[in-house]
């Protein structure tokens, strides 16, 4: 098959080296050396260019969807050879960029299906080409490879958080991340996995981002001449031709009948723009002034159409819309009434614009059919029904607002409480005399206005309040104006340490109570395990004090106050401190206690 | 919710009610009581259709009297909405009904809605056919009383309509189930039972409590004496939507003739003739038969089925005596119409414009042909009589005859307030002549007077009917009740701005003498792209016409503009076909559904800017480019203003303002549903910024218009519209209850301050030491006295 593995010697800034193309990259070699200098993901490739038929040399361009510049390669191989294989290359990615456009959702008409042979094919040949750095991680890389295929040709994800390549990315664009990862998964501390359990939402929030991709262009198939080396020409890609086979299918129509019986490909091109069917095409009501400019064209003329200029449209979907926007309804409500409307507002009046009028309708419809399938089918405007109309009509606003069910509280001895209260209720829903009450409150209010007058705030405690405030406003500022007295270094340190120490409690708390699993953890974890663990997170976290009193010494030596390291790294420590005790009650209770503590 | 309005207890099927929607419920009850007639503008969005049906359900079935519901909305999606909203009010009445009883009350309401044959048929072959009036021939056809008796003498000699059929077999009055059965409903009752809906909504018309349709079927003569006849006096009609409804009145009475029209008549006339003979040589008896009935002077009972014309006048100018004696014979009155048609046909060889009274033109059409006035008069009771007796088929064919015996119908009746006008060139620089000959109507009161002369309470209104008294002068009734309310936002849910020119300073307007000017075409195409980089979803652009939209859409695309626009948005424009423009409309909202975000660029007064709903995602912002005036040029509209300020002292300039704000404000009132909904108000046109167009929009969005925002240039629009969704996007804090929202609590608040005022006002003061529970006003004053 052509598509597993296309490869082709060709010379890339002038150095020679070989172009392959893998069921996943575009990738090219330089030659005498082991990695491939650049590498091209498919969903990267959004433009093709090649060099003309007959030109002195074969060349294919390759435009990127970061970067219009692209790449250029050209094609080693003497003439004849080079141009069969520049079009293999030419018909696989003119079909993955076709894919690209076409957005994830919609089958891909690549004609080559990516069967399971080929994911191994392809497993194979990127692990032989170590691009990446971190590739010595004992993971496989087959599950990378997989997950990516499947987003592209739109099945449903294999899970994105074993997907190592996806935890690249996600440390490439995360640096602090990165540094952590640096920190306790190189020297070992922790595992690969134990590091990504309880990140999983990170990993699924970059795959999404990922399978996100941008739609079609709106834009109409419009070519217009360009001036190249003072020739005004068309410049046609195959991603041009792409593009008017799928706007006009009677080109492709035509395409099929005629290349390579009647008209060579250039020819055909050569006499489509020149043709009226171009004309017809050109989404311009100057087009039909142009018309008697225009050639007649035995072989195109065949496939032109009349204009599609009457009131009626010449082809109408035969059901009906959703009622709530029918107007062809309310036209046929009652027989036509009234003196004919003035010449403005007869619809349709200029007859040349009413084809370029539904040329936009139909363009926008397209676009809409190949993102979201076939038009709104009949069944859901059936099924629909009652709800959905009502819910058209509905007033959000005037409905009261529907509070979330709540959680249940789980009560541990929840009849005790029941009774407590209704203890208390008893007592305290004796019969009130409201009378009394009326009059107690009376009387406690008589005089208020003079006991008002009489209130006297005490001086001294107004003015030690100010000056506490006034205190503690002058500490901040000074706390501000003094922050940059920490060395960088010993900085960064603290902030490692601190970030260390995070992680450890972090792993160390999810060994102890483990999170509610609706995410695919990686740890379905047996208890004994997570009791390993923990022994392993507490063993860190009893040196972190040490590890402190390491930097506020090496703090001292540089000339910064020990104590102050203390204090930053005080709510850690007890953090640390919580957990340590927490393990100590934890193990002492469930004597005889498995490990020292 | 259930709360008291006086004695009468409403039924509101939501939880809260805005305060517009209870002073709205509190002035229809005035009306109702007082059985007089009413206006009301109620803000776009506001619930308005849902506050008239809870009321008047409410009313209905709390008095004894249960008065009938004629309720008339503009367009066919606006009748489904409004059958829609009611049966949810209904499922929500039998919900809350509190003793068994009540709820059978509530279970046996009835409310149905009637249209077209053409929108309600489900025969297999009729039902396919393009056209309406083909449908209605072809369901005749295989309907009438006539066919009907044959084919059921003699099965198989004739075809009939087996749903139709079927129907004739169920009791009358019981033909469905009680309930409410919104227009899609019935269709699918039809289907189940295969029972003709059409007949069914026709025959069920008697014992509705609530029948929604559109005004054509209360306003035209020729369909109101078929459907609404025997509608009680006592019942109450609701004009829902009316701010059109003079030109509805206007379109009822007035009639075009072509010269097409003209040849097509006189052919059939010509097979008339031939039927006749025909007629004389079988079955001459019936002939005389026909006559018999003339002379005699009887109006022949004509049931809903074999109706297919009637008189196109109004009830009050028909004649009640026998038909003359000229026109009585059938081959006489064929030759009378011959005459006729050739008349009209040498009237329509002059090759300038002729305009006169119908008076003149009956002078002069005796003068050439000896035709006299009383005859003419019966020209469409004749036909019909003829028709009849004929038995033909296929009464389509025959349409244009039927227009110009409506024609001859209406000219001979009708002395004032009318007027007839030939155009002999469509257009000033036409050099082929394509003559038309218009019969026009010049006074909408004329057309609607029945209406309000017949029933005791008739209910006008609309989210854009300003200025108020407008329309009690135009229609010329007198009102109890005329209010407008307005719109109590706690936050400004949507921001109406005034463009005035364009980036570069150039003033824009649609103004004839600049429309086409590049700069102004630029300025206009630049506001549609800013707005769709800046907008999410929905945008909809509204033009002055259809002229102008499709030569603009022409210029932008050359001028690059559109293809801007498509980098950001998909492009929808409205198309002369009705269909090709609920299919666009369908994927313009798929296109706001999927995010990927529209623009529909359309017509004010055209298909879409009639009961089309932009609300939330379908409409963030609408852009009216231009003022939507009138074509001035034209004749019609020209001896309409010379009418209007003859006849009400209605100014010409105040009149085409009228208009065109009151269409302006229709377009973009479109985009608000509820109060949390949001969207923008575009009017680019430097006319807008003048102070006296503006008083003429609806007070609840000419409040909101600051002054800055009334003399806007482009670029400055899109800075105040980016802030505004900036914060309109935040996530609304503050509790709107009690303000903008009221609660069950909030109403009785509200009626118990009103009855303190009352009583104030009375002088007795009221020392109710427990109001409503807490400290009442006269108790806070005198505490404050106490320090």
């Amino acid at each position: 098959m052509p598509s597993s593995t296309l490869t082709a010697k060709a010379s890339y800034k002038k150095l020679p080296g070989t172009l392959e193309l893998t069921s996943t990259h575009l990738q090219w070699t330089q030659d005498g050396k082991k990695a491939p200098s650049i590498r091209i993901p498919h969903v990267e490739a959004a433009s093709l260019f090649c060099s003309k038929e007959g030109a002195a040399q074969v060349r294919l361009k390759i435009g990127l969807v970061s970067d219009d510049a692209g790449h250029n390669f050209t094609f080693l191989a003497p003439q004849p050879v080079a141009v069969t294989e520049r079009e293999k290359f030419k018909t696989e990615l003119t079909n993955i960029i076709g894919v690209n456009r076409r957005g994830p959702n919609t089958p891909s008409v690549v004609p080559s299906p990516i069967t399971p042979v080929l994911a191994q094919q392809s497993s194979n040949a990127p692990s032989s080409r170590p691009a990446i750095p971190m590739s010595r991680s004992s993971t496989s890389r087959a599950p990378s490879v997989a997950a990516s295929d499947s987003r592209r040709t739109g099945t449903p994800m294999s899970d994105p958080t074993s997907d190592y390549q996806l935890r690249i990315r996600v440390l490439l664009s995360n640096p602090e991340l990165a540094a952590l990862h640096r920190e306790l998964v190189m020297s070992r501390q922790i595992t690969e996995n134990e590091f990504w359990e309880g990140r999983e939402h990170i990993l699924l929030a970059q795959a999404a981002q990922e399978s996100q991709r941008k739609g079609k262009s709106g834009q109409l198939v419009d070519p217009r001449p360009q001036t190249v080396d003072g020739e005004i020409k068309i410049v046609i890609t195959p991603q041009l031709k792409l593009d008017i086979f799928e706007e006009y299918p009677v080109v492709k129509k035509a395409f099929e009948e005629n290349v390579d019986k009647k008209l060579s490909e250039p020819e055909f091109w050569h006499r489509y723009f020149q043709s009226k069917l171009f004309n017809a095409h050109r989404a311009s009501i100057r087009s039909s002034a142009a018309q008697h400019v225009v050639r007649d064209d035995p072989i195109f003329d065949k496939y032109l159409e009349k204009d599609d200029d009457e009131l009626e449209p010449r082809r109408l979907r035969e059901d009906r819309v959703d009622i709530f926007i029918d107007l062809g309804a309310t036209l046929e409500d009652h027989g036509e009434t009234g003196n004919d409307k003035d010449v403005t507002m007869q619809a349709g009046k200029q007859r040349a614009v009413l084809p370029l009028i539904r040329k936009f309708n139909e363009h926008s419809g397209r676009l809409l059919d190949s993102v979201l399938g076939e038009g709104p089918t009949k069944r859901r405007r059936i099924e629909g029904r009652m709800e959905e109309r009502y819910s058209q009509l509905d007033l959000e606003d005037l409905h009261d607002n529907q509070s979330a069910a709540g959680i249940a509280l789980n009560m541990g001895d929840s009849k005790r409480y029941f009774e407590g209260r209704s203890g208390d209720a008893s007592q305290a829903a004796g019969p009130i005399d409201v009378k009394a009450t009326i009059h107690e409150a009376k009387t406690n209010l008589q005089g208020w206005s003079a006991n008002l007058i009489q209130l006297k705030i005490d001086k001294k405690a107004g003015d030690t309040a100010l000056s506490e405030m006034t205190q503690n406003v002058a500490a901040r500022l000074d706390v501000k104006l003094r922050k940059e007295d920490i060395p960088e270094v010993v900085y960064g340190q603290m902030m490692a340490c601190q970030t260390a120490a995070n992680e450890f409690l972090r792993q160390f708390w999810l060994a102890i109570y483990p999170p509610p699993s609706d995410l695919p953890t990686a740890s379905a974890a047996t208890p004994a395990q997570k009791a390993a663990k923990a022994t392993k997170m507490i063993a860190y976290l009893d040196q972190m004090s040490e590890k402190v009193n390491a930097l506020a010494f090496a703090a001292t030596q540089s000339g910064v106050d020990g104590t102050k390291i203390r204090t930053a790294m005080k709510p850690v420590l007890d953090a640390v401190e919580k957990a340590t005790t927490f393990w100590r009650a934890r193990n002492s209770a469930a004597a005889p206690a498995p490990h020292r503590r | 919710m259930r709360f008291y309005i006086d004695d009468l207890p409403v039924i509101f099927p939501y939880d809260r009610i805005y305060p517009e929607q209870y002073q709205y419920m509190c002035d229809l009850k005035r009306t109702l009581d007082a059985t007089g007639h009413c206006v009301l503008e109620m803000p776009s969005g506001t619930g308005k259709t849902v506050s008239l049906l809870s009321l008047i359900v409410s009313y209905q079935q709390f008095y004894p009297t249960r008065r009938k519901l004629i309720y008339c909305s503009r367009t066919v999606p606006e009748i489904e909405k409004a059958l829609a909203e009611l049966k949810r009010l209904m499922e929500y009445r039998v919900s809350m009904a509190e003793t068994e009883e009540q709820k059978a009350k509530e279970l046996s309401f009835y409310g149905m809605g009637l249209t077209s044959r053409k929108n309600l048929c489900i025969h297999p072959e009729v039902s396919k056919e393009k056209k309406g009036k083909v449908v209605d021939a072809r369901c005749r056809d295989l309907t009438n009383s006539a066919a009907c008796q044959k084919g059921r003498e003699n099965p198989g000699s004739v075809d009939l309509c087996d749903w139709h059929e079927n129907l004739g077999k169920l009791e009358p009055g019981n033909l469905i189930p009680p309930g409410v059965w919104t227009l899609a409903d019935v269709l699918q009752y039809g289907r189940d039972n295969k029972i003709c809906p059409y007949f069914l909504v026709r025959r069920m018309m008697p014992f509705v409590d609530i029948v929604i349709y559109s005004f054509h079927y209360l306003l035209d003569p020729k369909v109101a004496e078929q459907v609404s006849k025997e509608m009680s006096k006592d019942a109450i009609v609701v004009f829902d939507e009316a701010h059109n409804i003079d030109n509805v009145c206007i379109e009822s009475l007035s009639i075009d003739l072509t010269r097409p029209m003209l040849d097509s008549a006189a052919r059939s006339v010509t097979r008339l003739g031939d039927q006749i003979e025909e007629i004389k040589r079988t079955d001459a008896s019936k002939l005389q038969d026909e006559y018999a009935r003339l002379v005699e002077g009887l109006q022949e009972a004509a049931n809903d089925e074999d109706a297919f014309m009637s008189n196109p006048v109004l009830p009050e100018d028909l004649l009640n005596e026998a038909i003359p004696g000229n026109i009585r014979k059938a081959e006489h009155f064929v030759a009378f119409l011959k005459r006729f048609v050739e008349y009209l046909k040498t009237r329509m060889r002059v090759l300038h414009v002729v305009a006169e009274t119908p008076p003149s033109f009956l002078q002069h059409l005796k003068d050439i042909t000896y035709i006299e006035r009383r005859p003419l008069r019966f020209c469409a009771e004749r036909l019909q009589s003829l028709v009849r007796t004929l038995e033909l088929s296929r009464l389509d064919e025959y349409s244009a005859l039927q227009k110009v015996a409506t024609f001859a119908t209406l000219v001979s009746t009708y002395e004032k307030g009318f007027l007839l006008i030939l155009e002999p060139f469509e257009t000033d620089n036409a050099t082929v002549p394509n003559p038309i000959f218009h019969f026009t109507c010049l006074d909408p009161s004329i057309a609607i007077k029945p209406v309000f002369e017949r029933f005791s309470s008739v209910v006008i209104t609309s989210g854009t009917i300003s200025p108020l008294d407008m329309y009690p002068k135009m229609l010329q009734f007198t009102p109890v009740v005329q209010e407008s309310y307005q719109m109590t936002l706690t936050r400004n849910s949507f921001l109406p701005l005034v463009i005035t020119r364009g980036s570069d300073q150039v003033a824009i307007s649609s103004r004839f003498e600049v429309r086409n000017d590049p700069a102004v075409v630029r300025n206009f195409g630049s506001i549609l792209i800013e707005y769709s980089k800046t907008v999410p979803d929905g945008v909809v652009a509204f033009f002055p016409s259809y002229l102008y939209m499709e030569s603009i859409v022409a210029a932008w695309n050359d001028m690059g503009i559109l293809n801007e626009v498509w980098k950001y948005k998909l492009i929808f424009v409205e198309t002369p076909d009705a269909n090709e423009t609920s299919i666009a409309l369908e994927n313009y909202r798929r296109a706001c559904d999927n995010g990927r975000g529209a623009v529909l660029l359309s017509v004010a007064r055209g298909k879409v800017s009639e009961g089309i709903d932009f609300d939330h995602n379908y409409g963030r912002a609408v852009i009216m480019f231009g003022v939507p005036y009138q074509y001035t040029e034209s004749r019609i509209l020209k001896a309409r203003l010379e009418y209007l300020r003859d006849t009400y002292r209605i100014r010409e300039s105040e009149f085409l303002g009228f208009d065109a704000m009151r269409n302006a404000a229709q377009c973009v009132g479109r985009v608000l549903r509820g109060k949390t909904d949001w969207g923008l108000m575009v009017f680019a046109d430097k006319r807008f910024a003048r102070a006296d167009k503006r008083a003429k929009l609806p007070r609840w969005i000419n409040q909101y218009i600051t002054e800055t925002a009334s003399n806007l240039s482009t670029d400055m629009a899109i800075t105040l519209s980016k802030l505004f969704m900036r914060t309109i996007s935040q996530n609304p804090n503050e509790n709107q209850t009690g303000i903008s929202l009221w609660t069950l609590e909030d109403i009785e608040r509200h009626q118990a301050k009103q009855k303190e005022l009352e009583t104030e006002k009375q002088g007795g003061r009221d020392e109710d030491e427990y109001g409503d529970g807490g400290l009442d006003d006269s108790t806070l004053v005198q505490i404050d006295l106490d320090v």
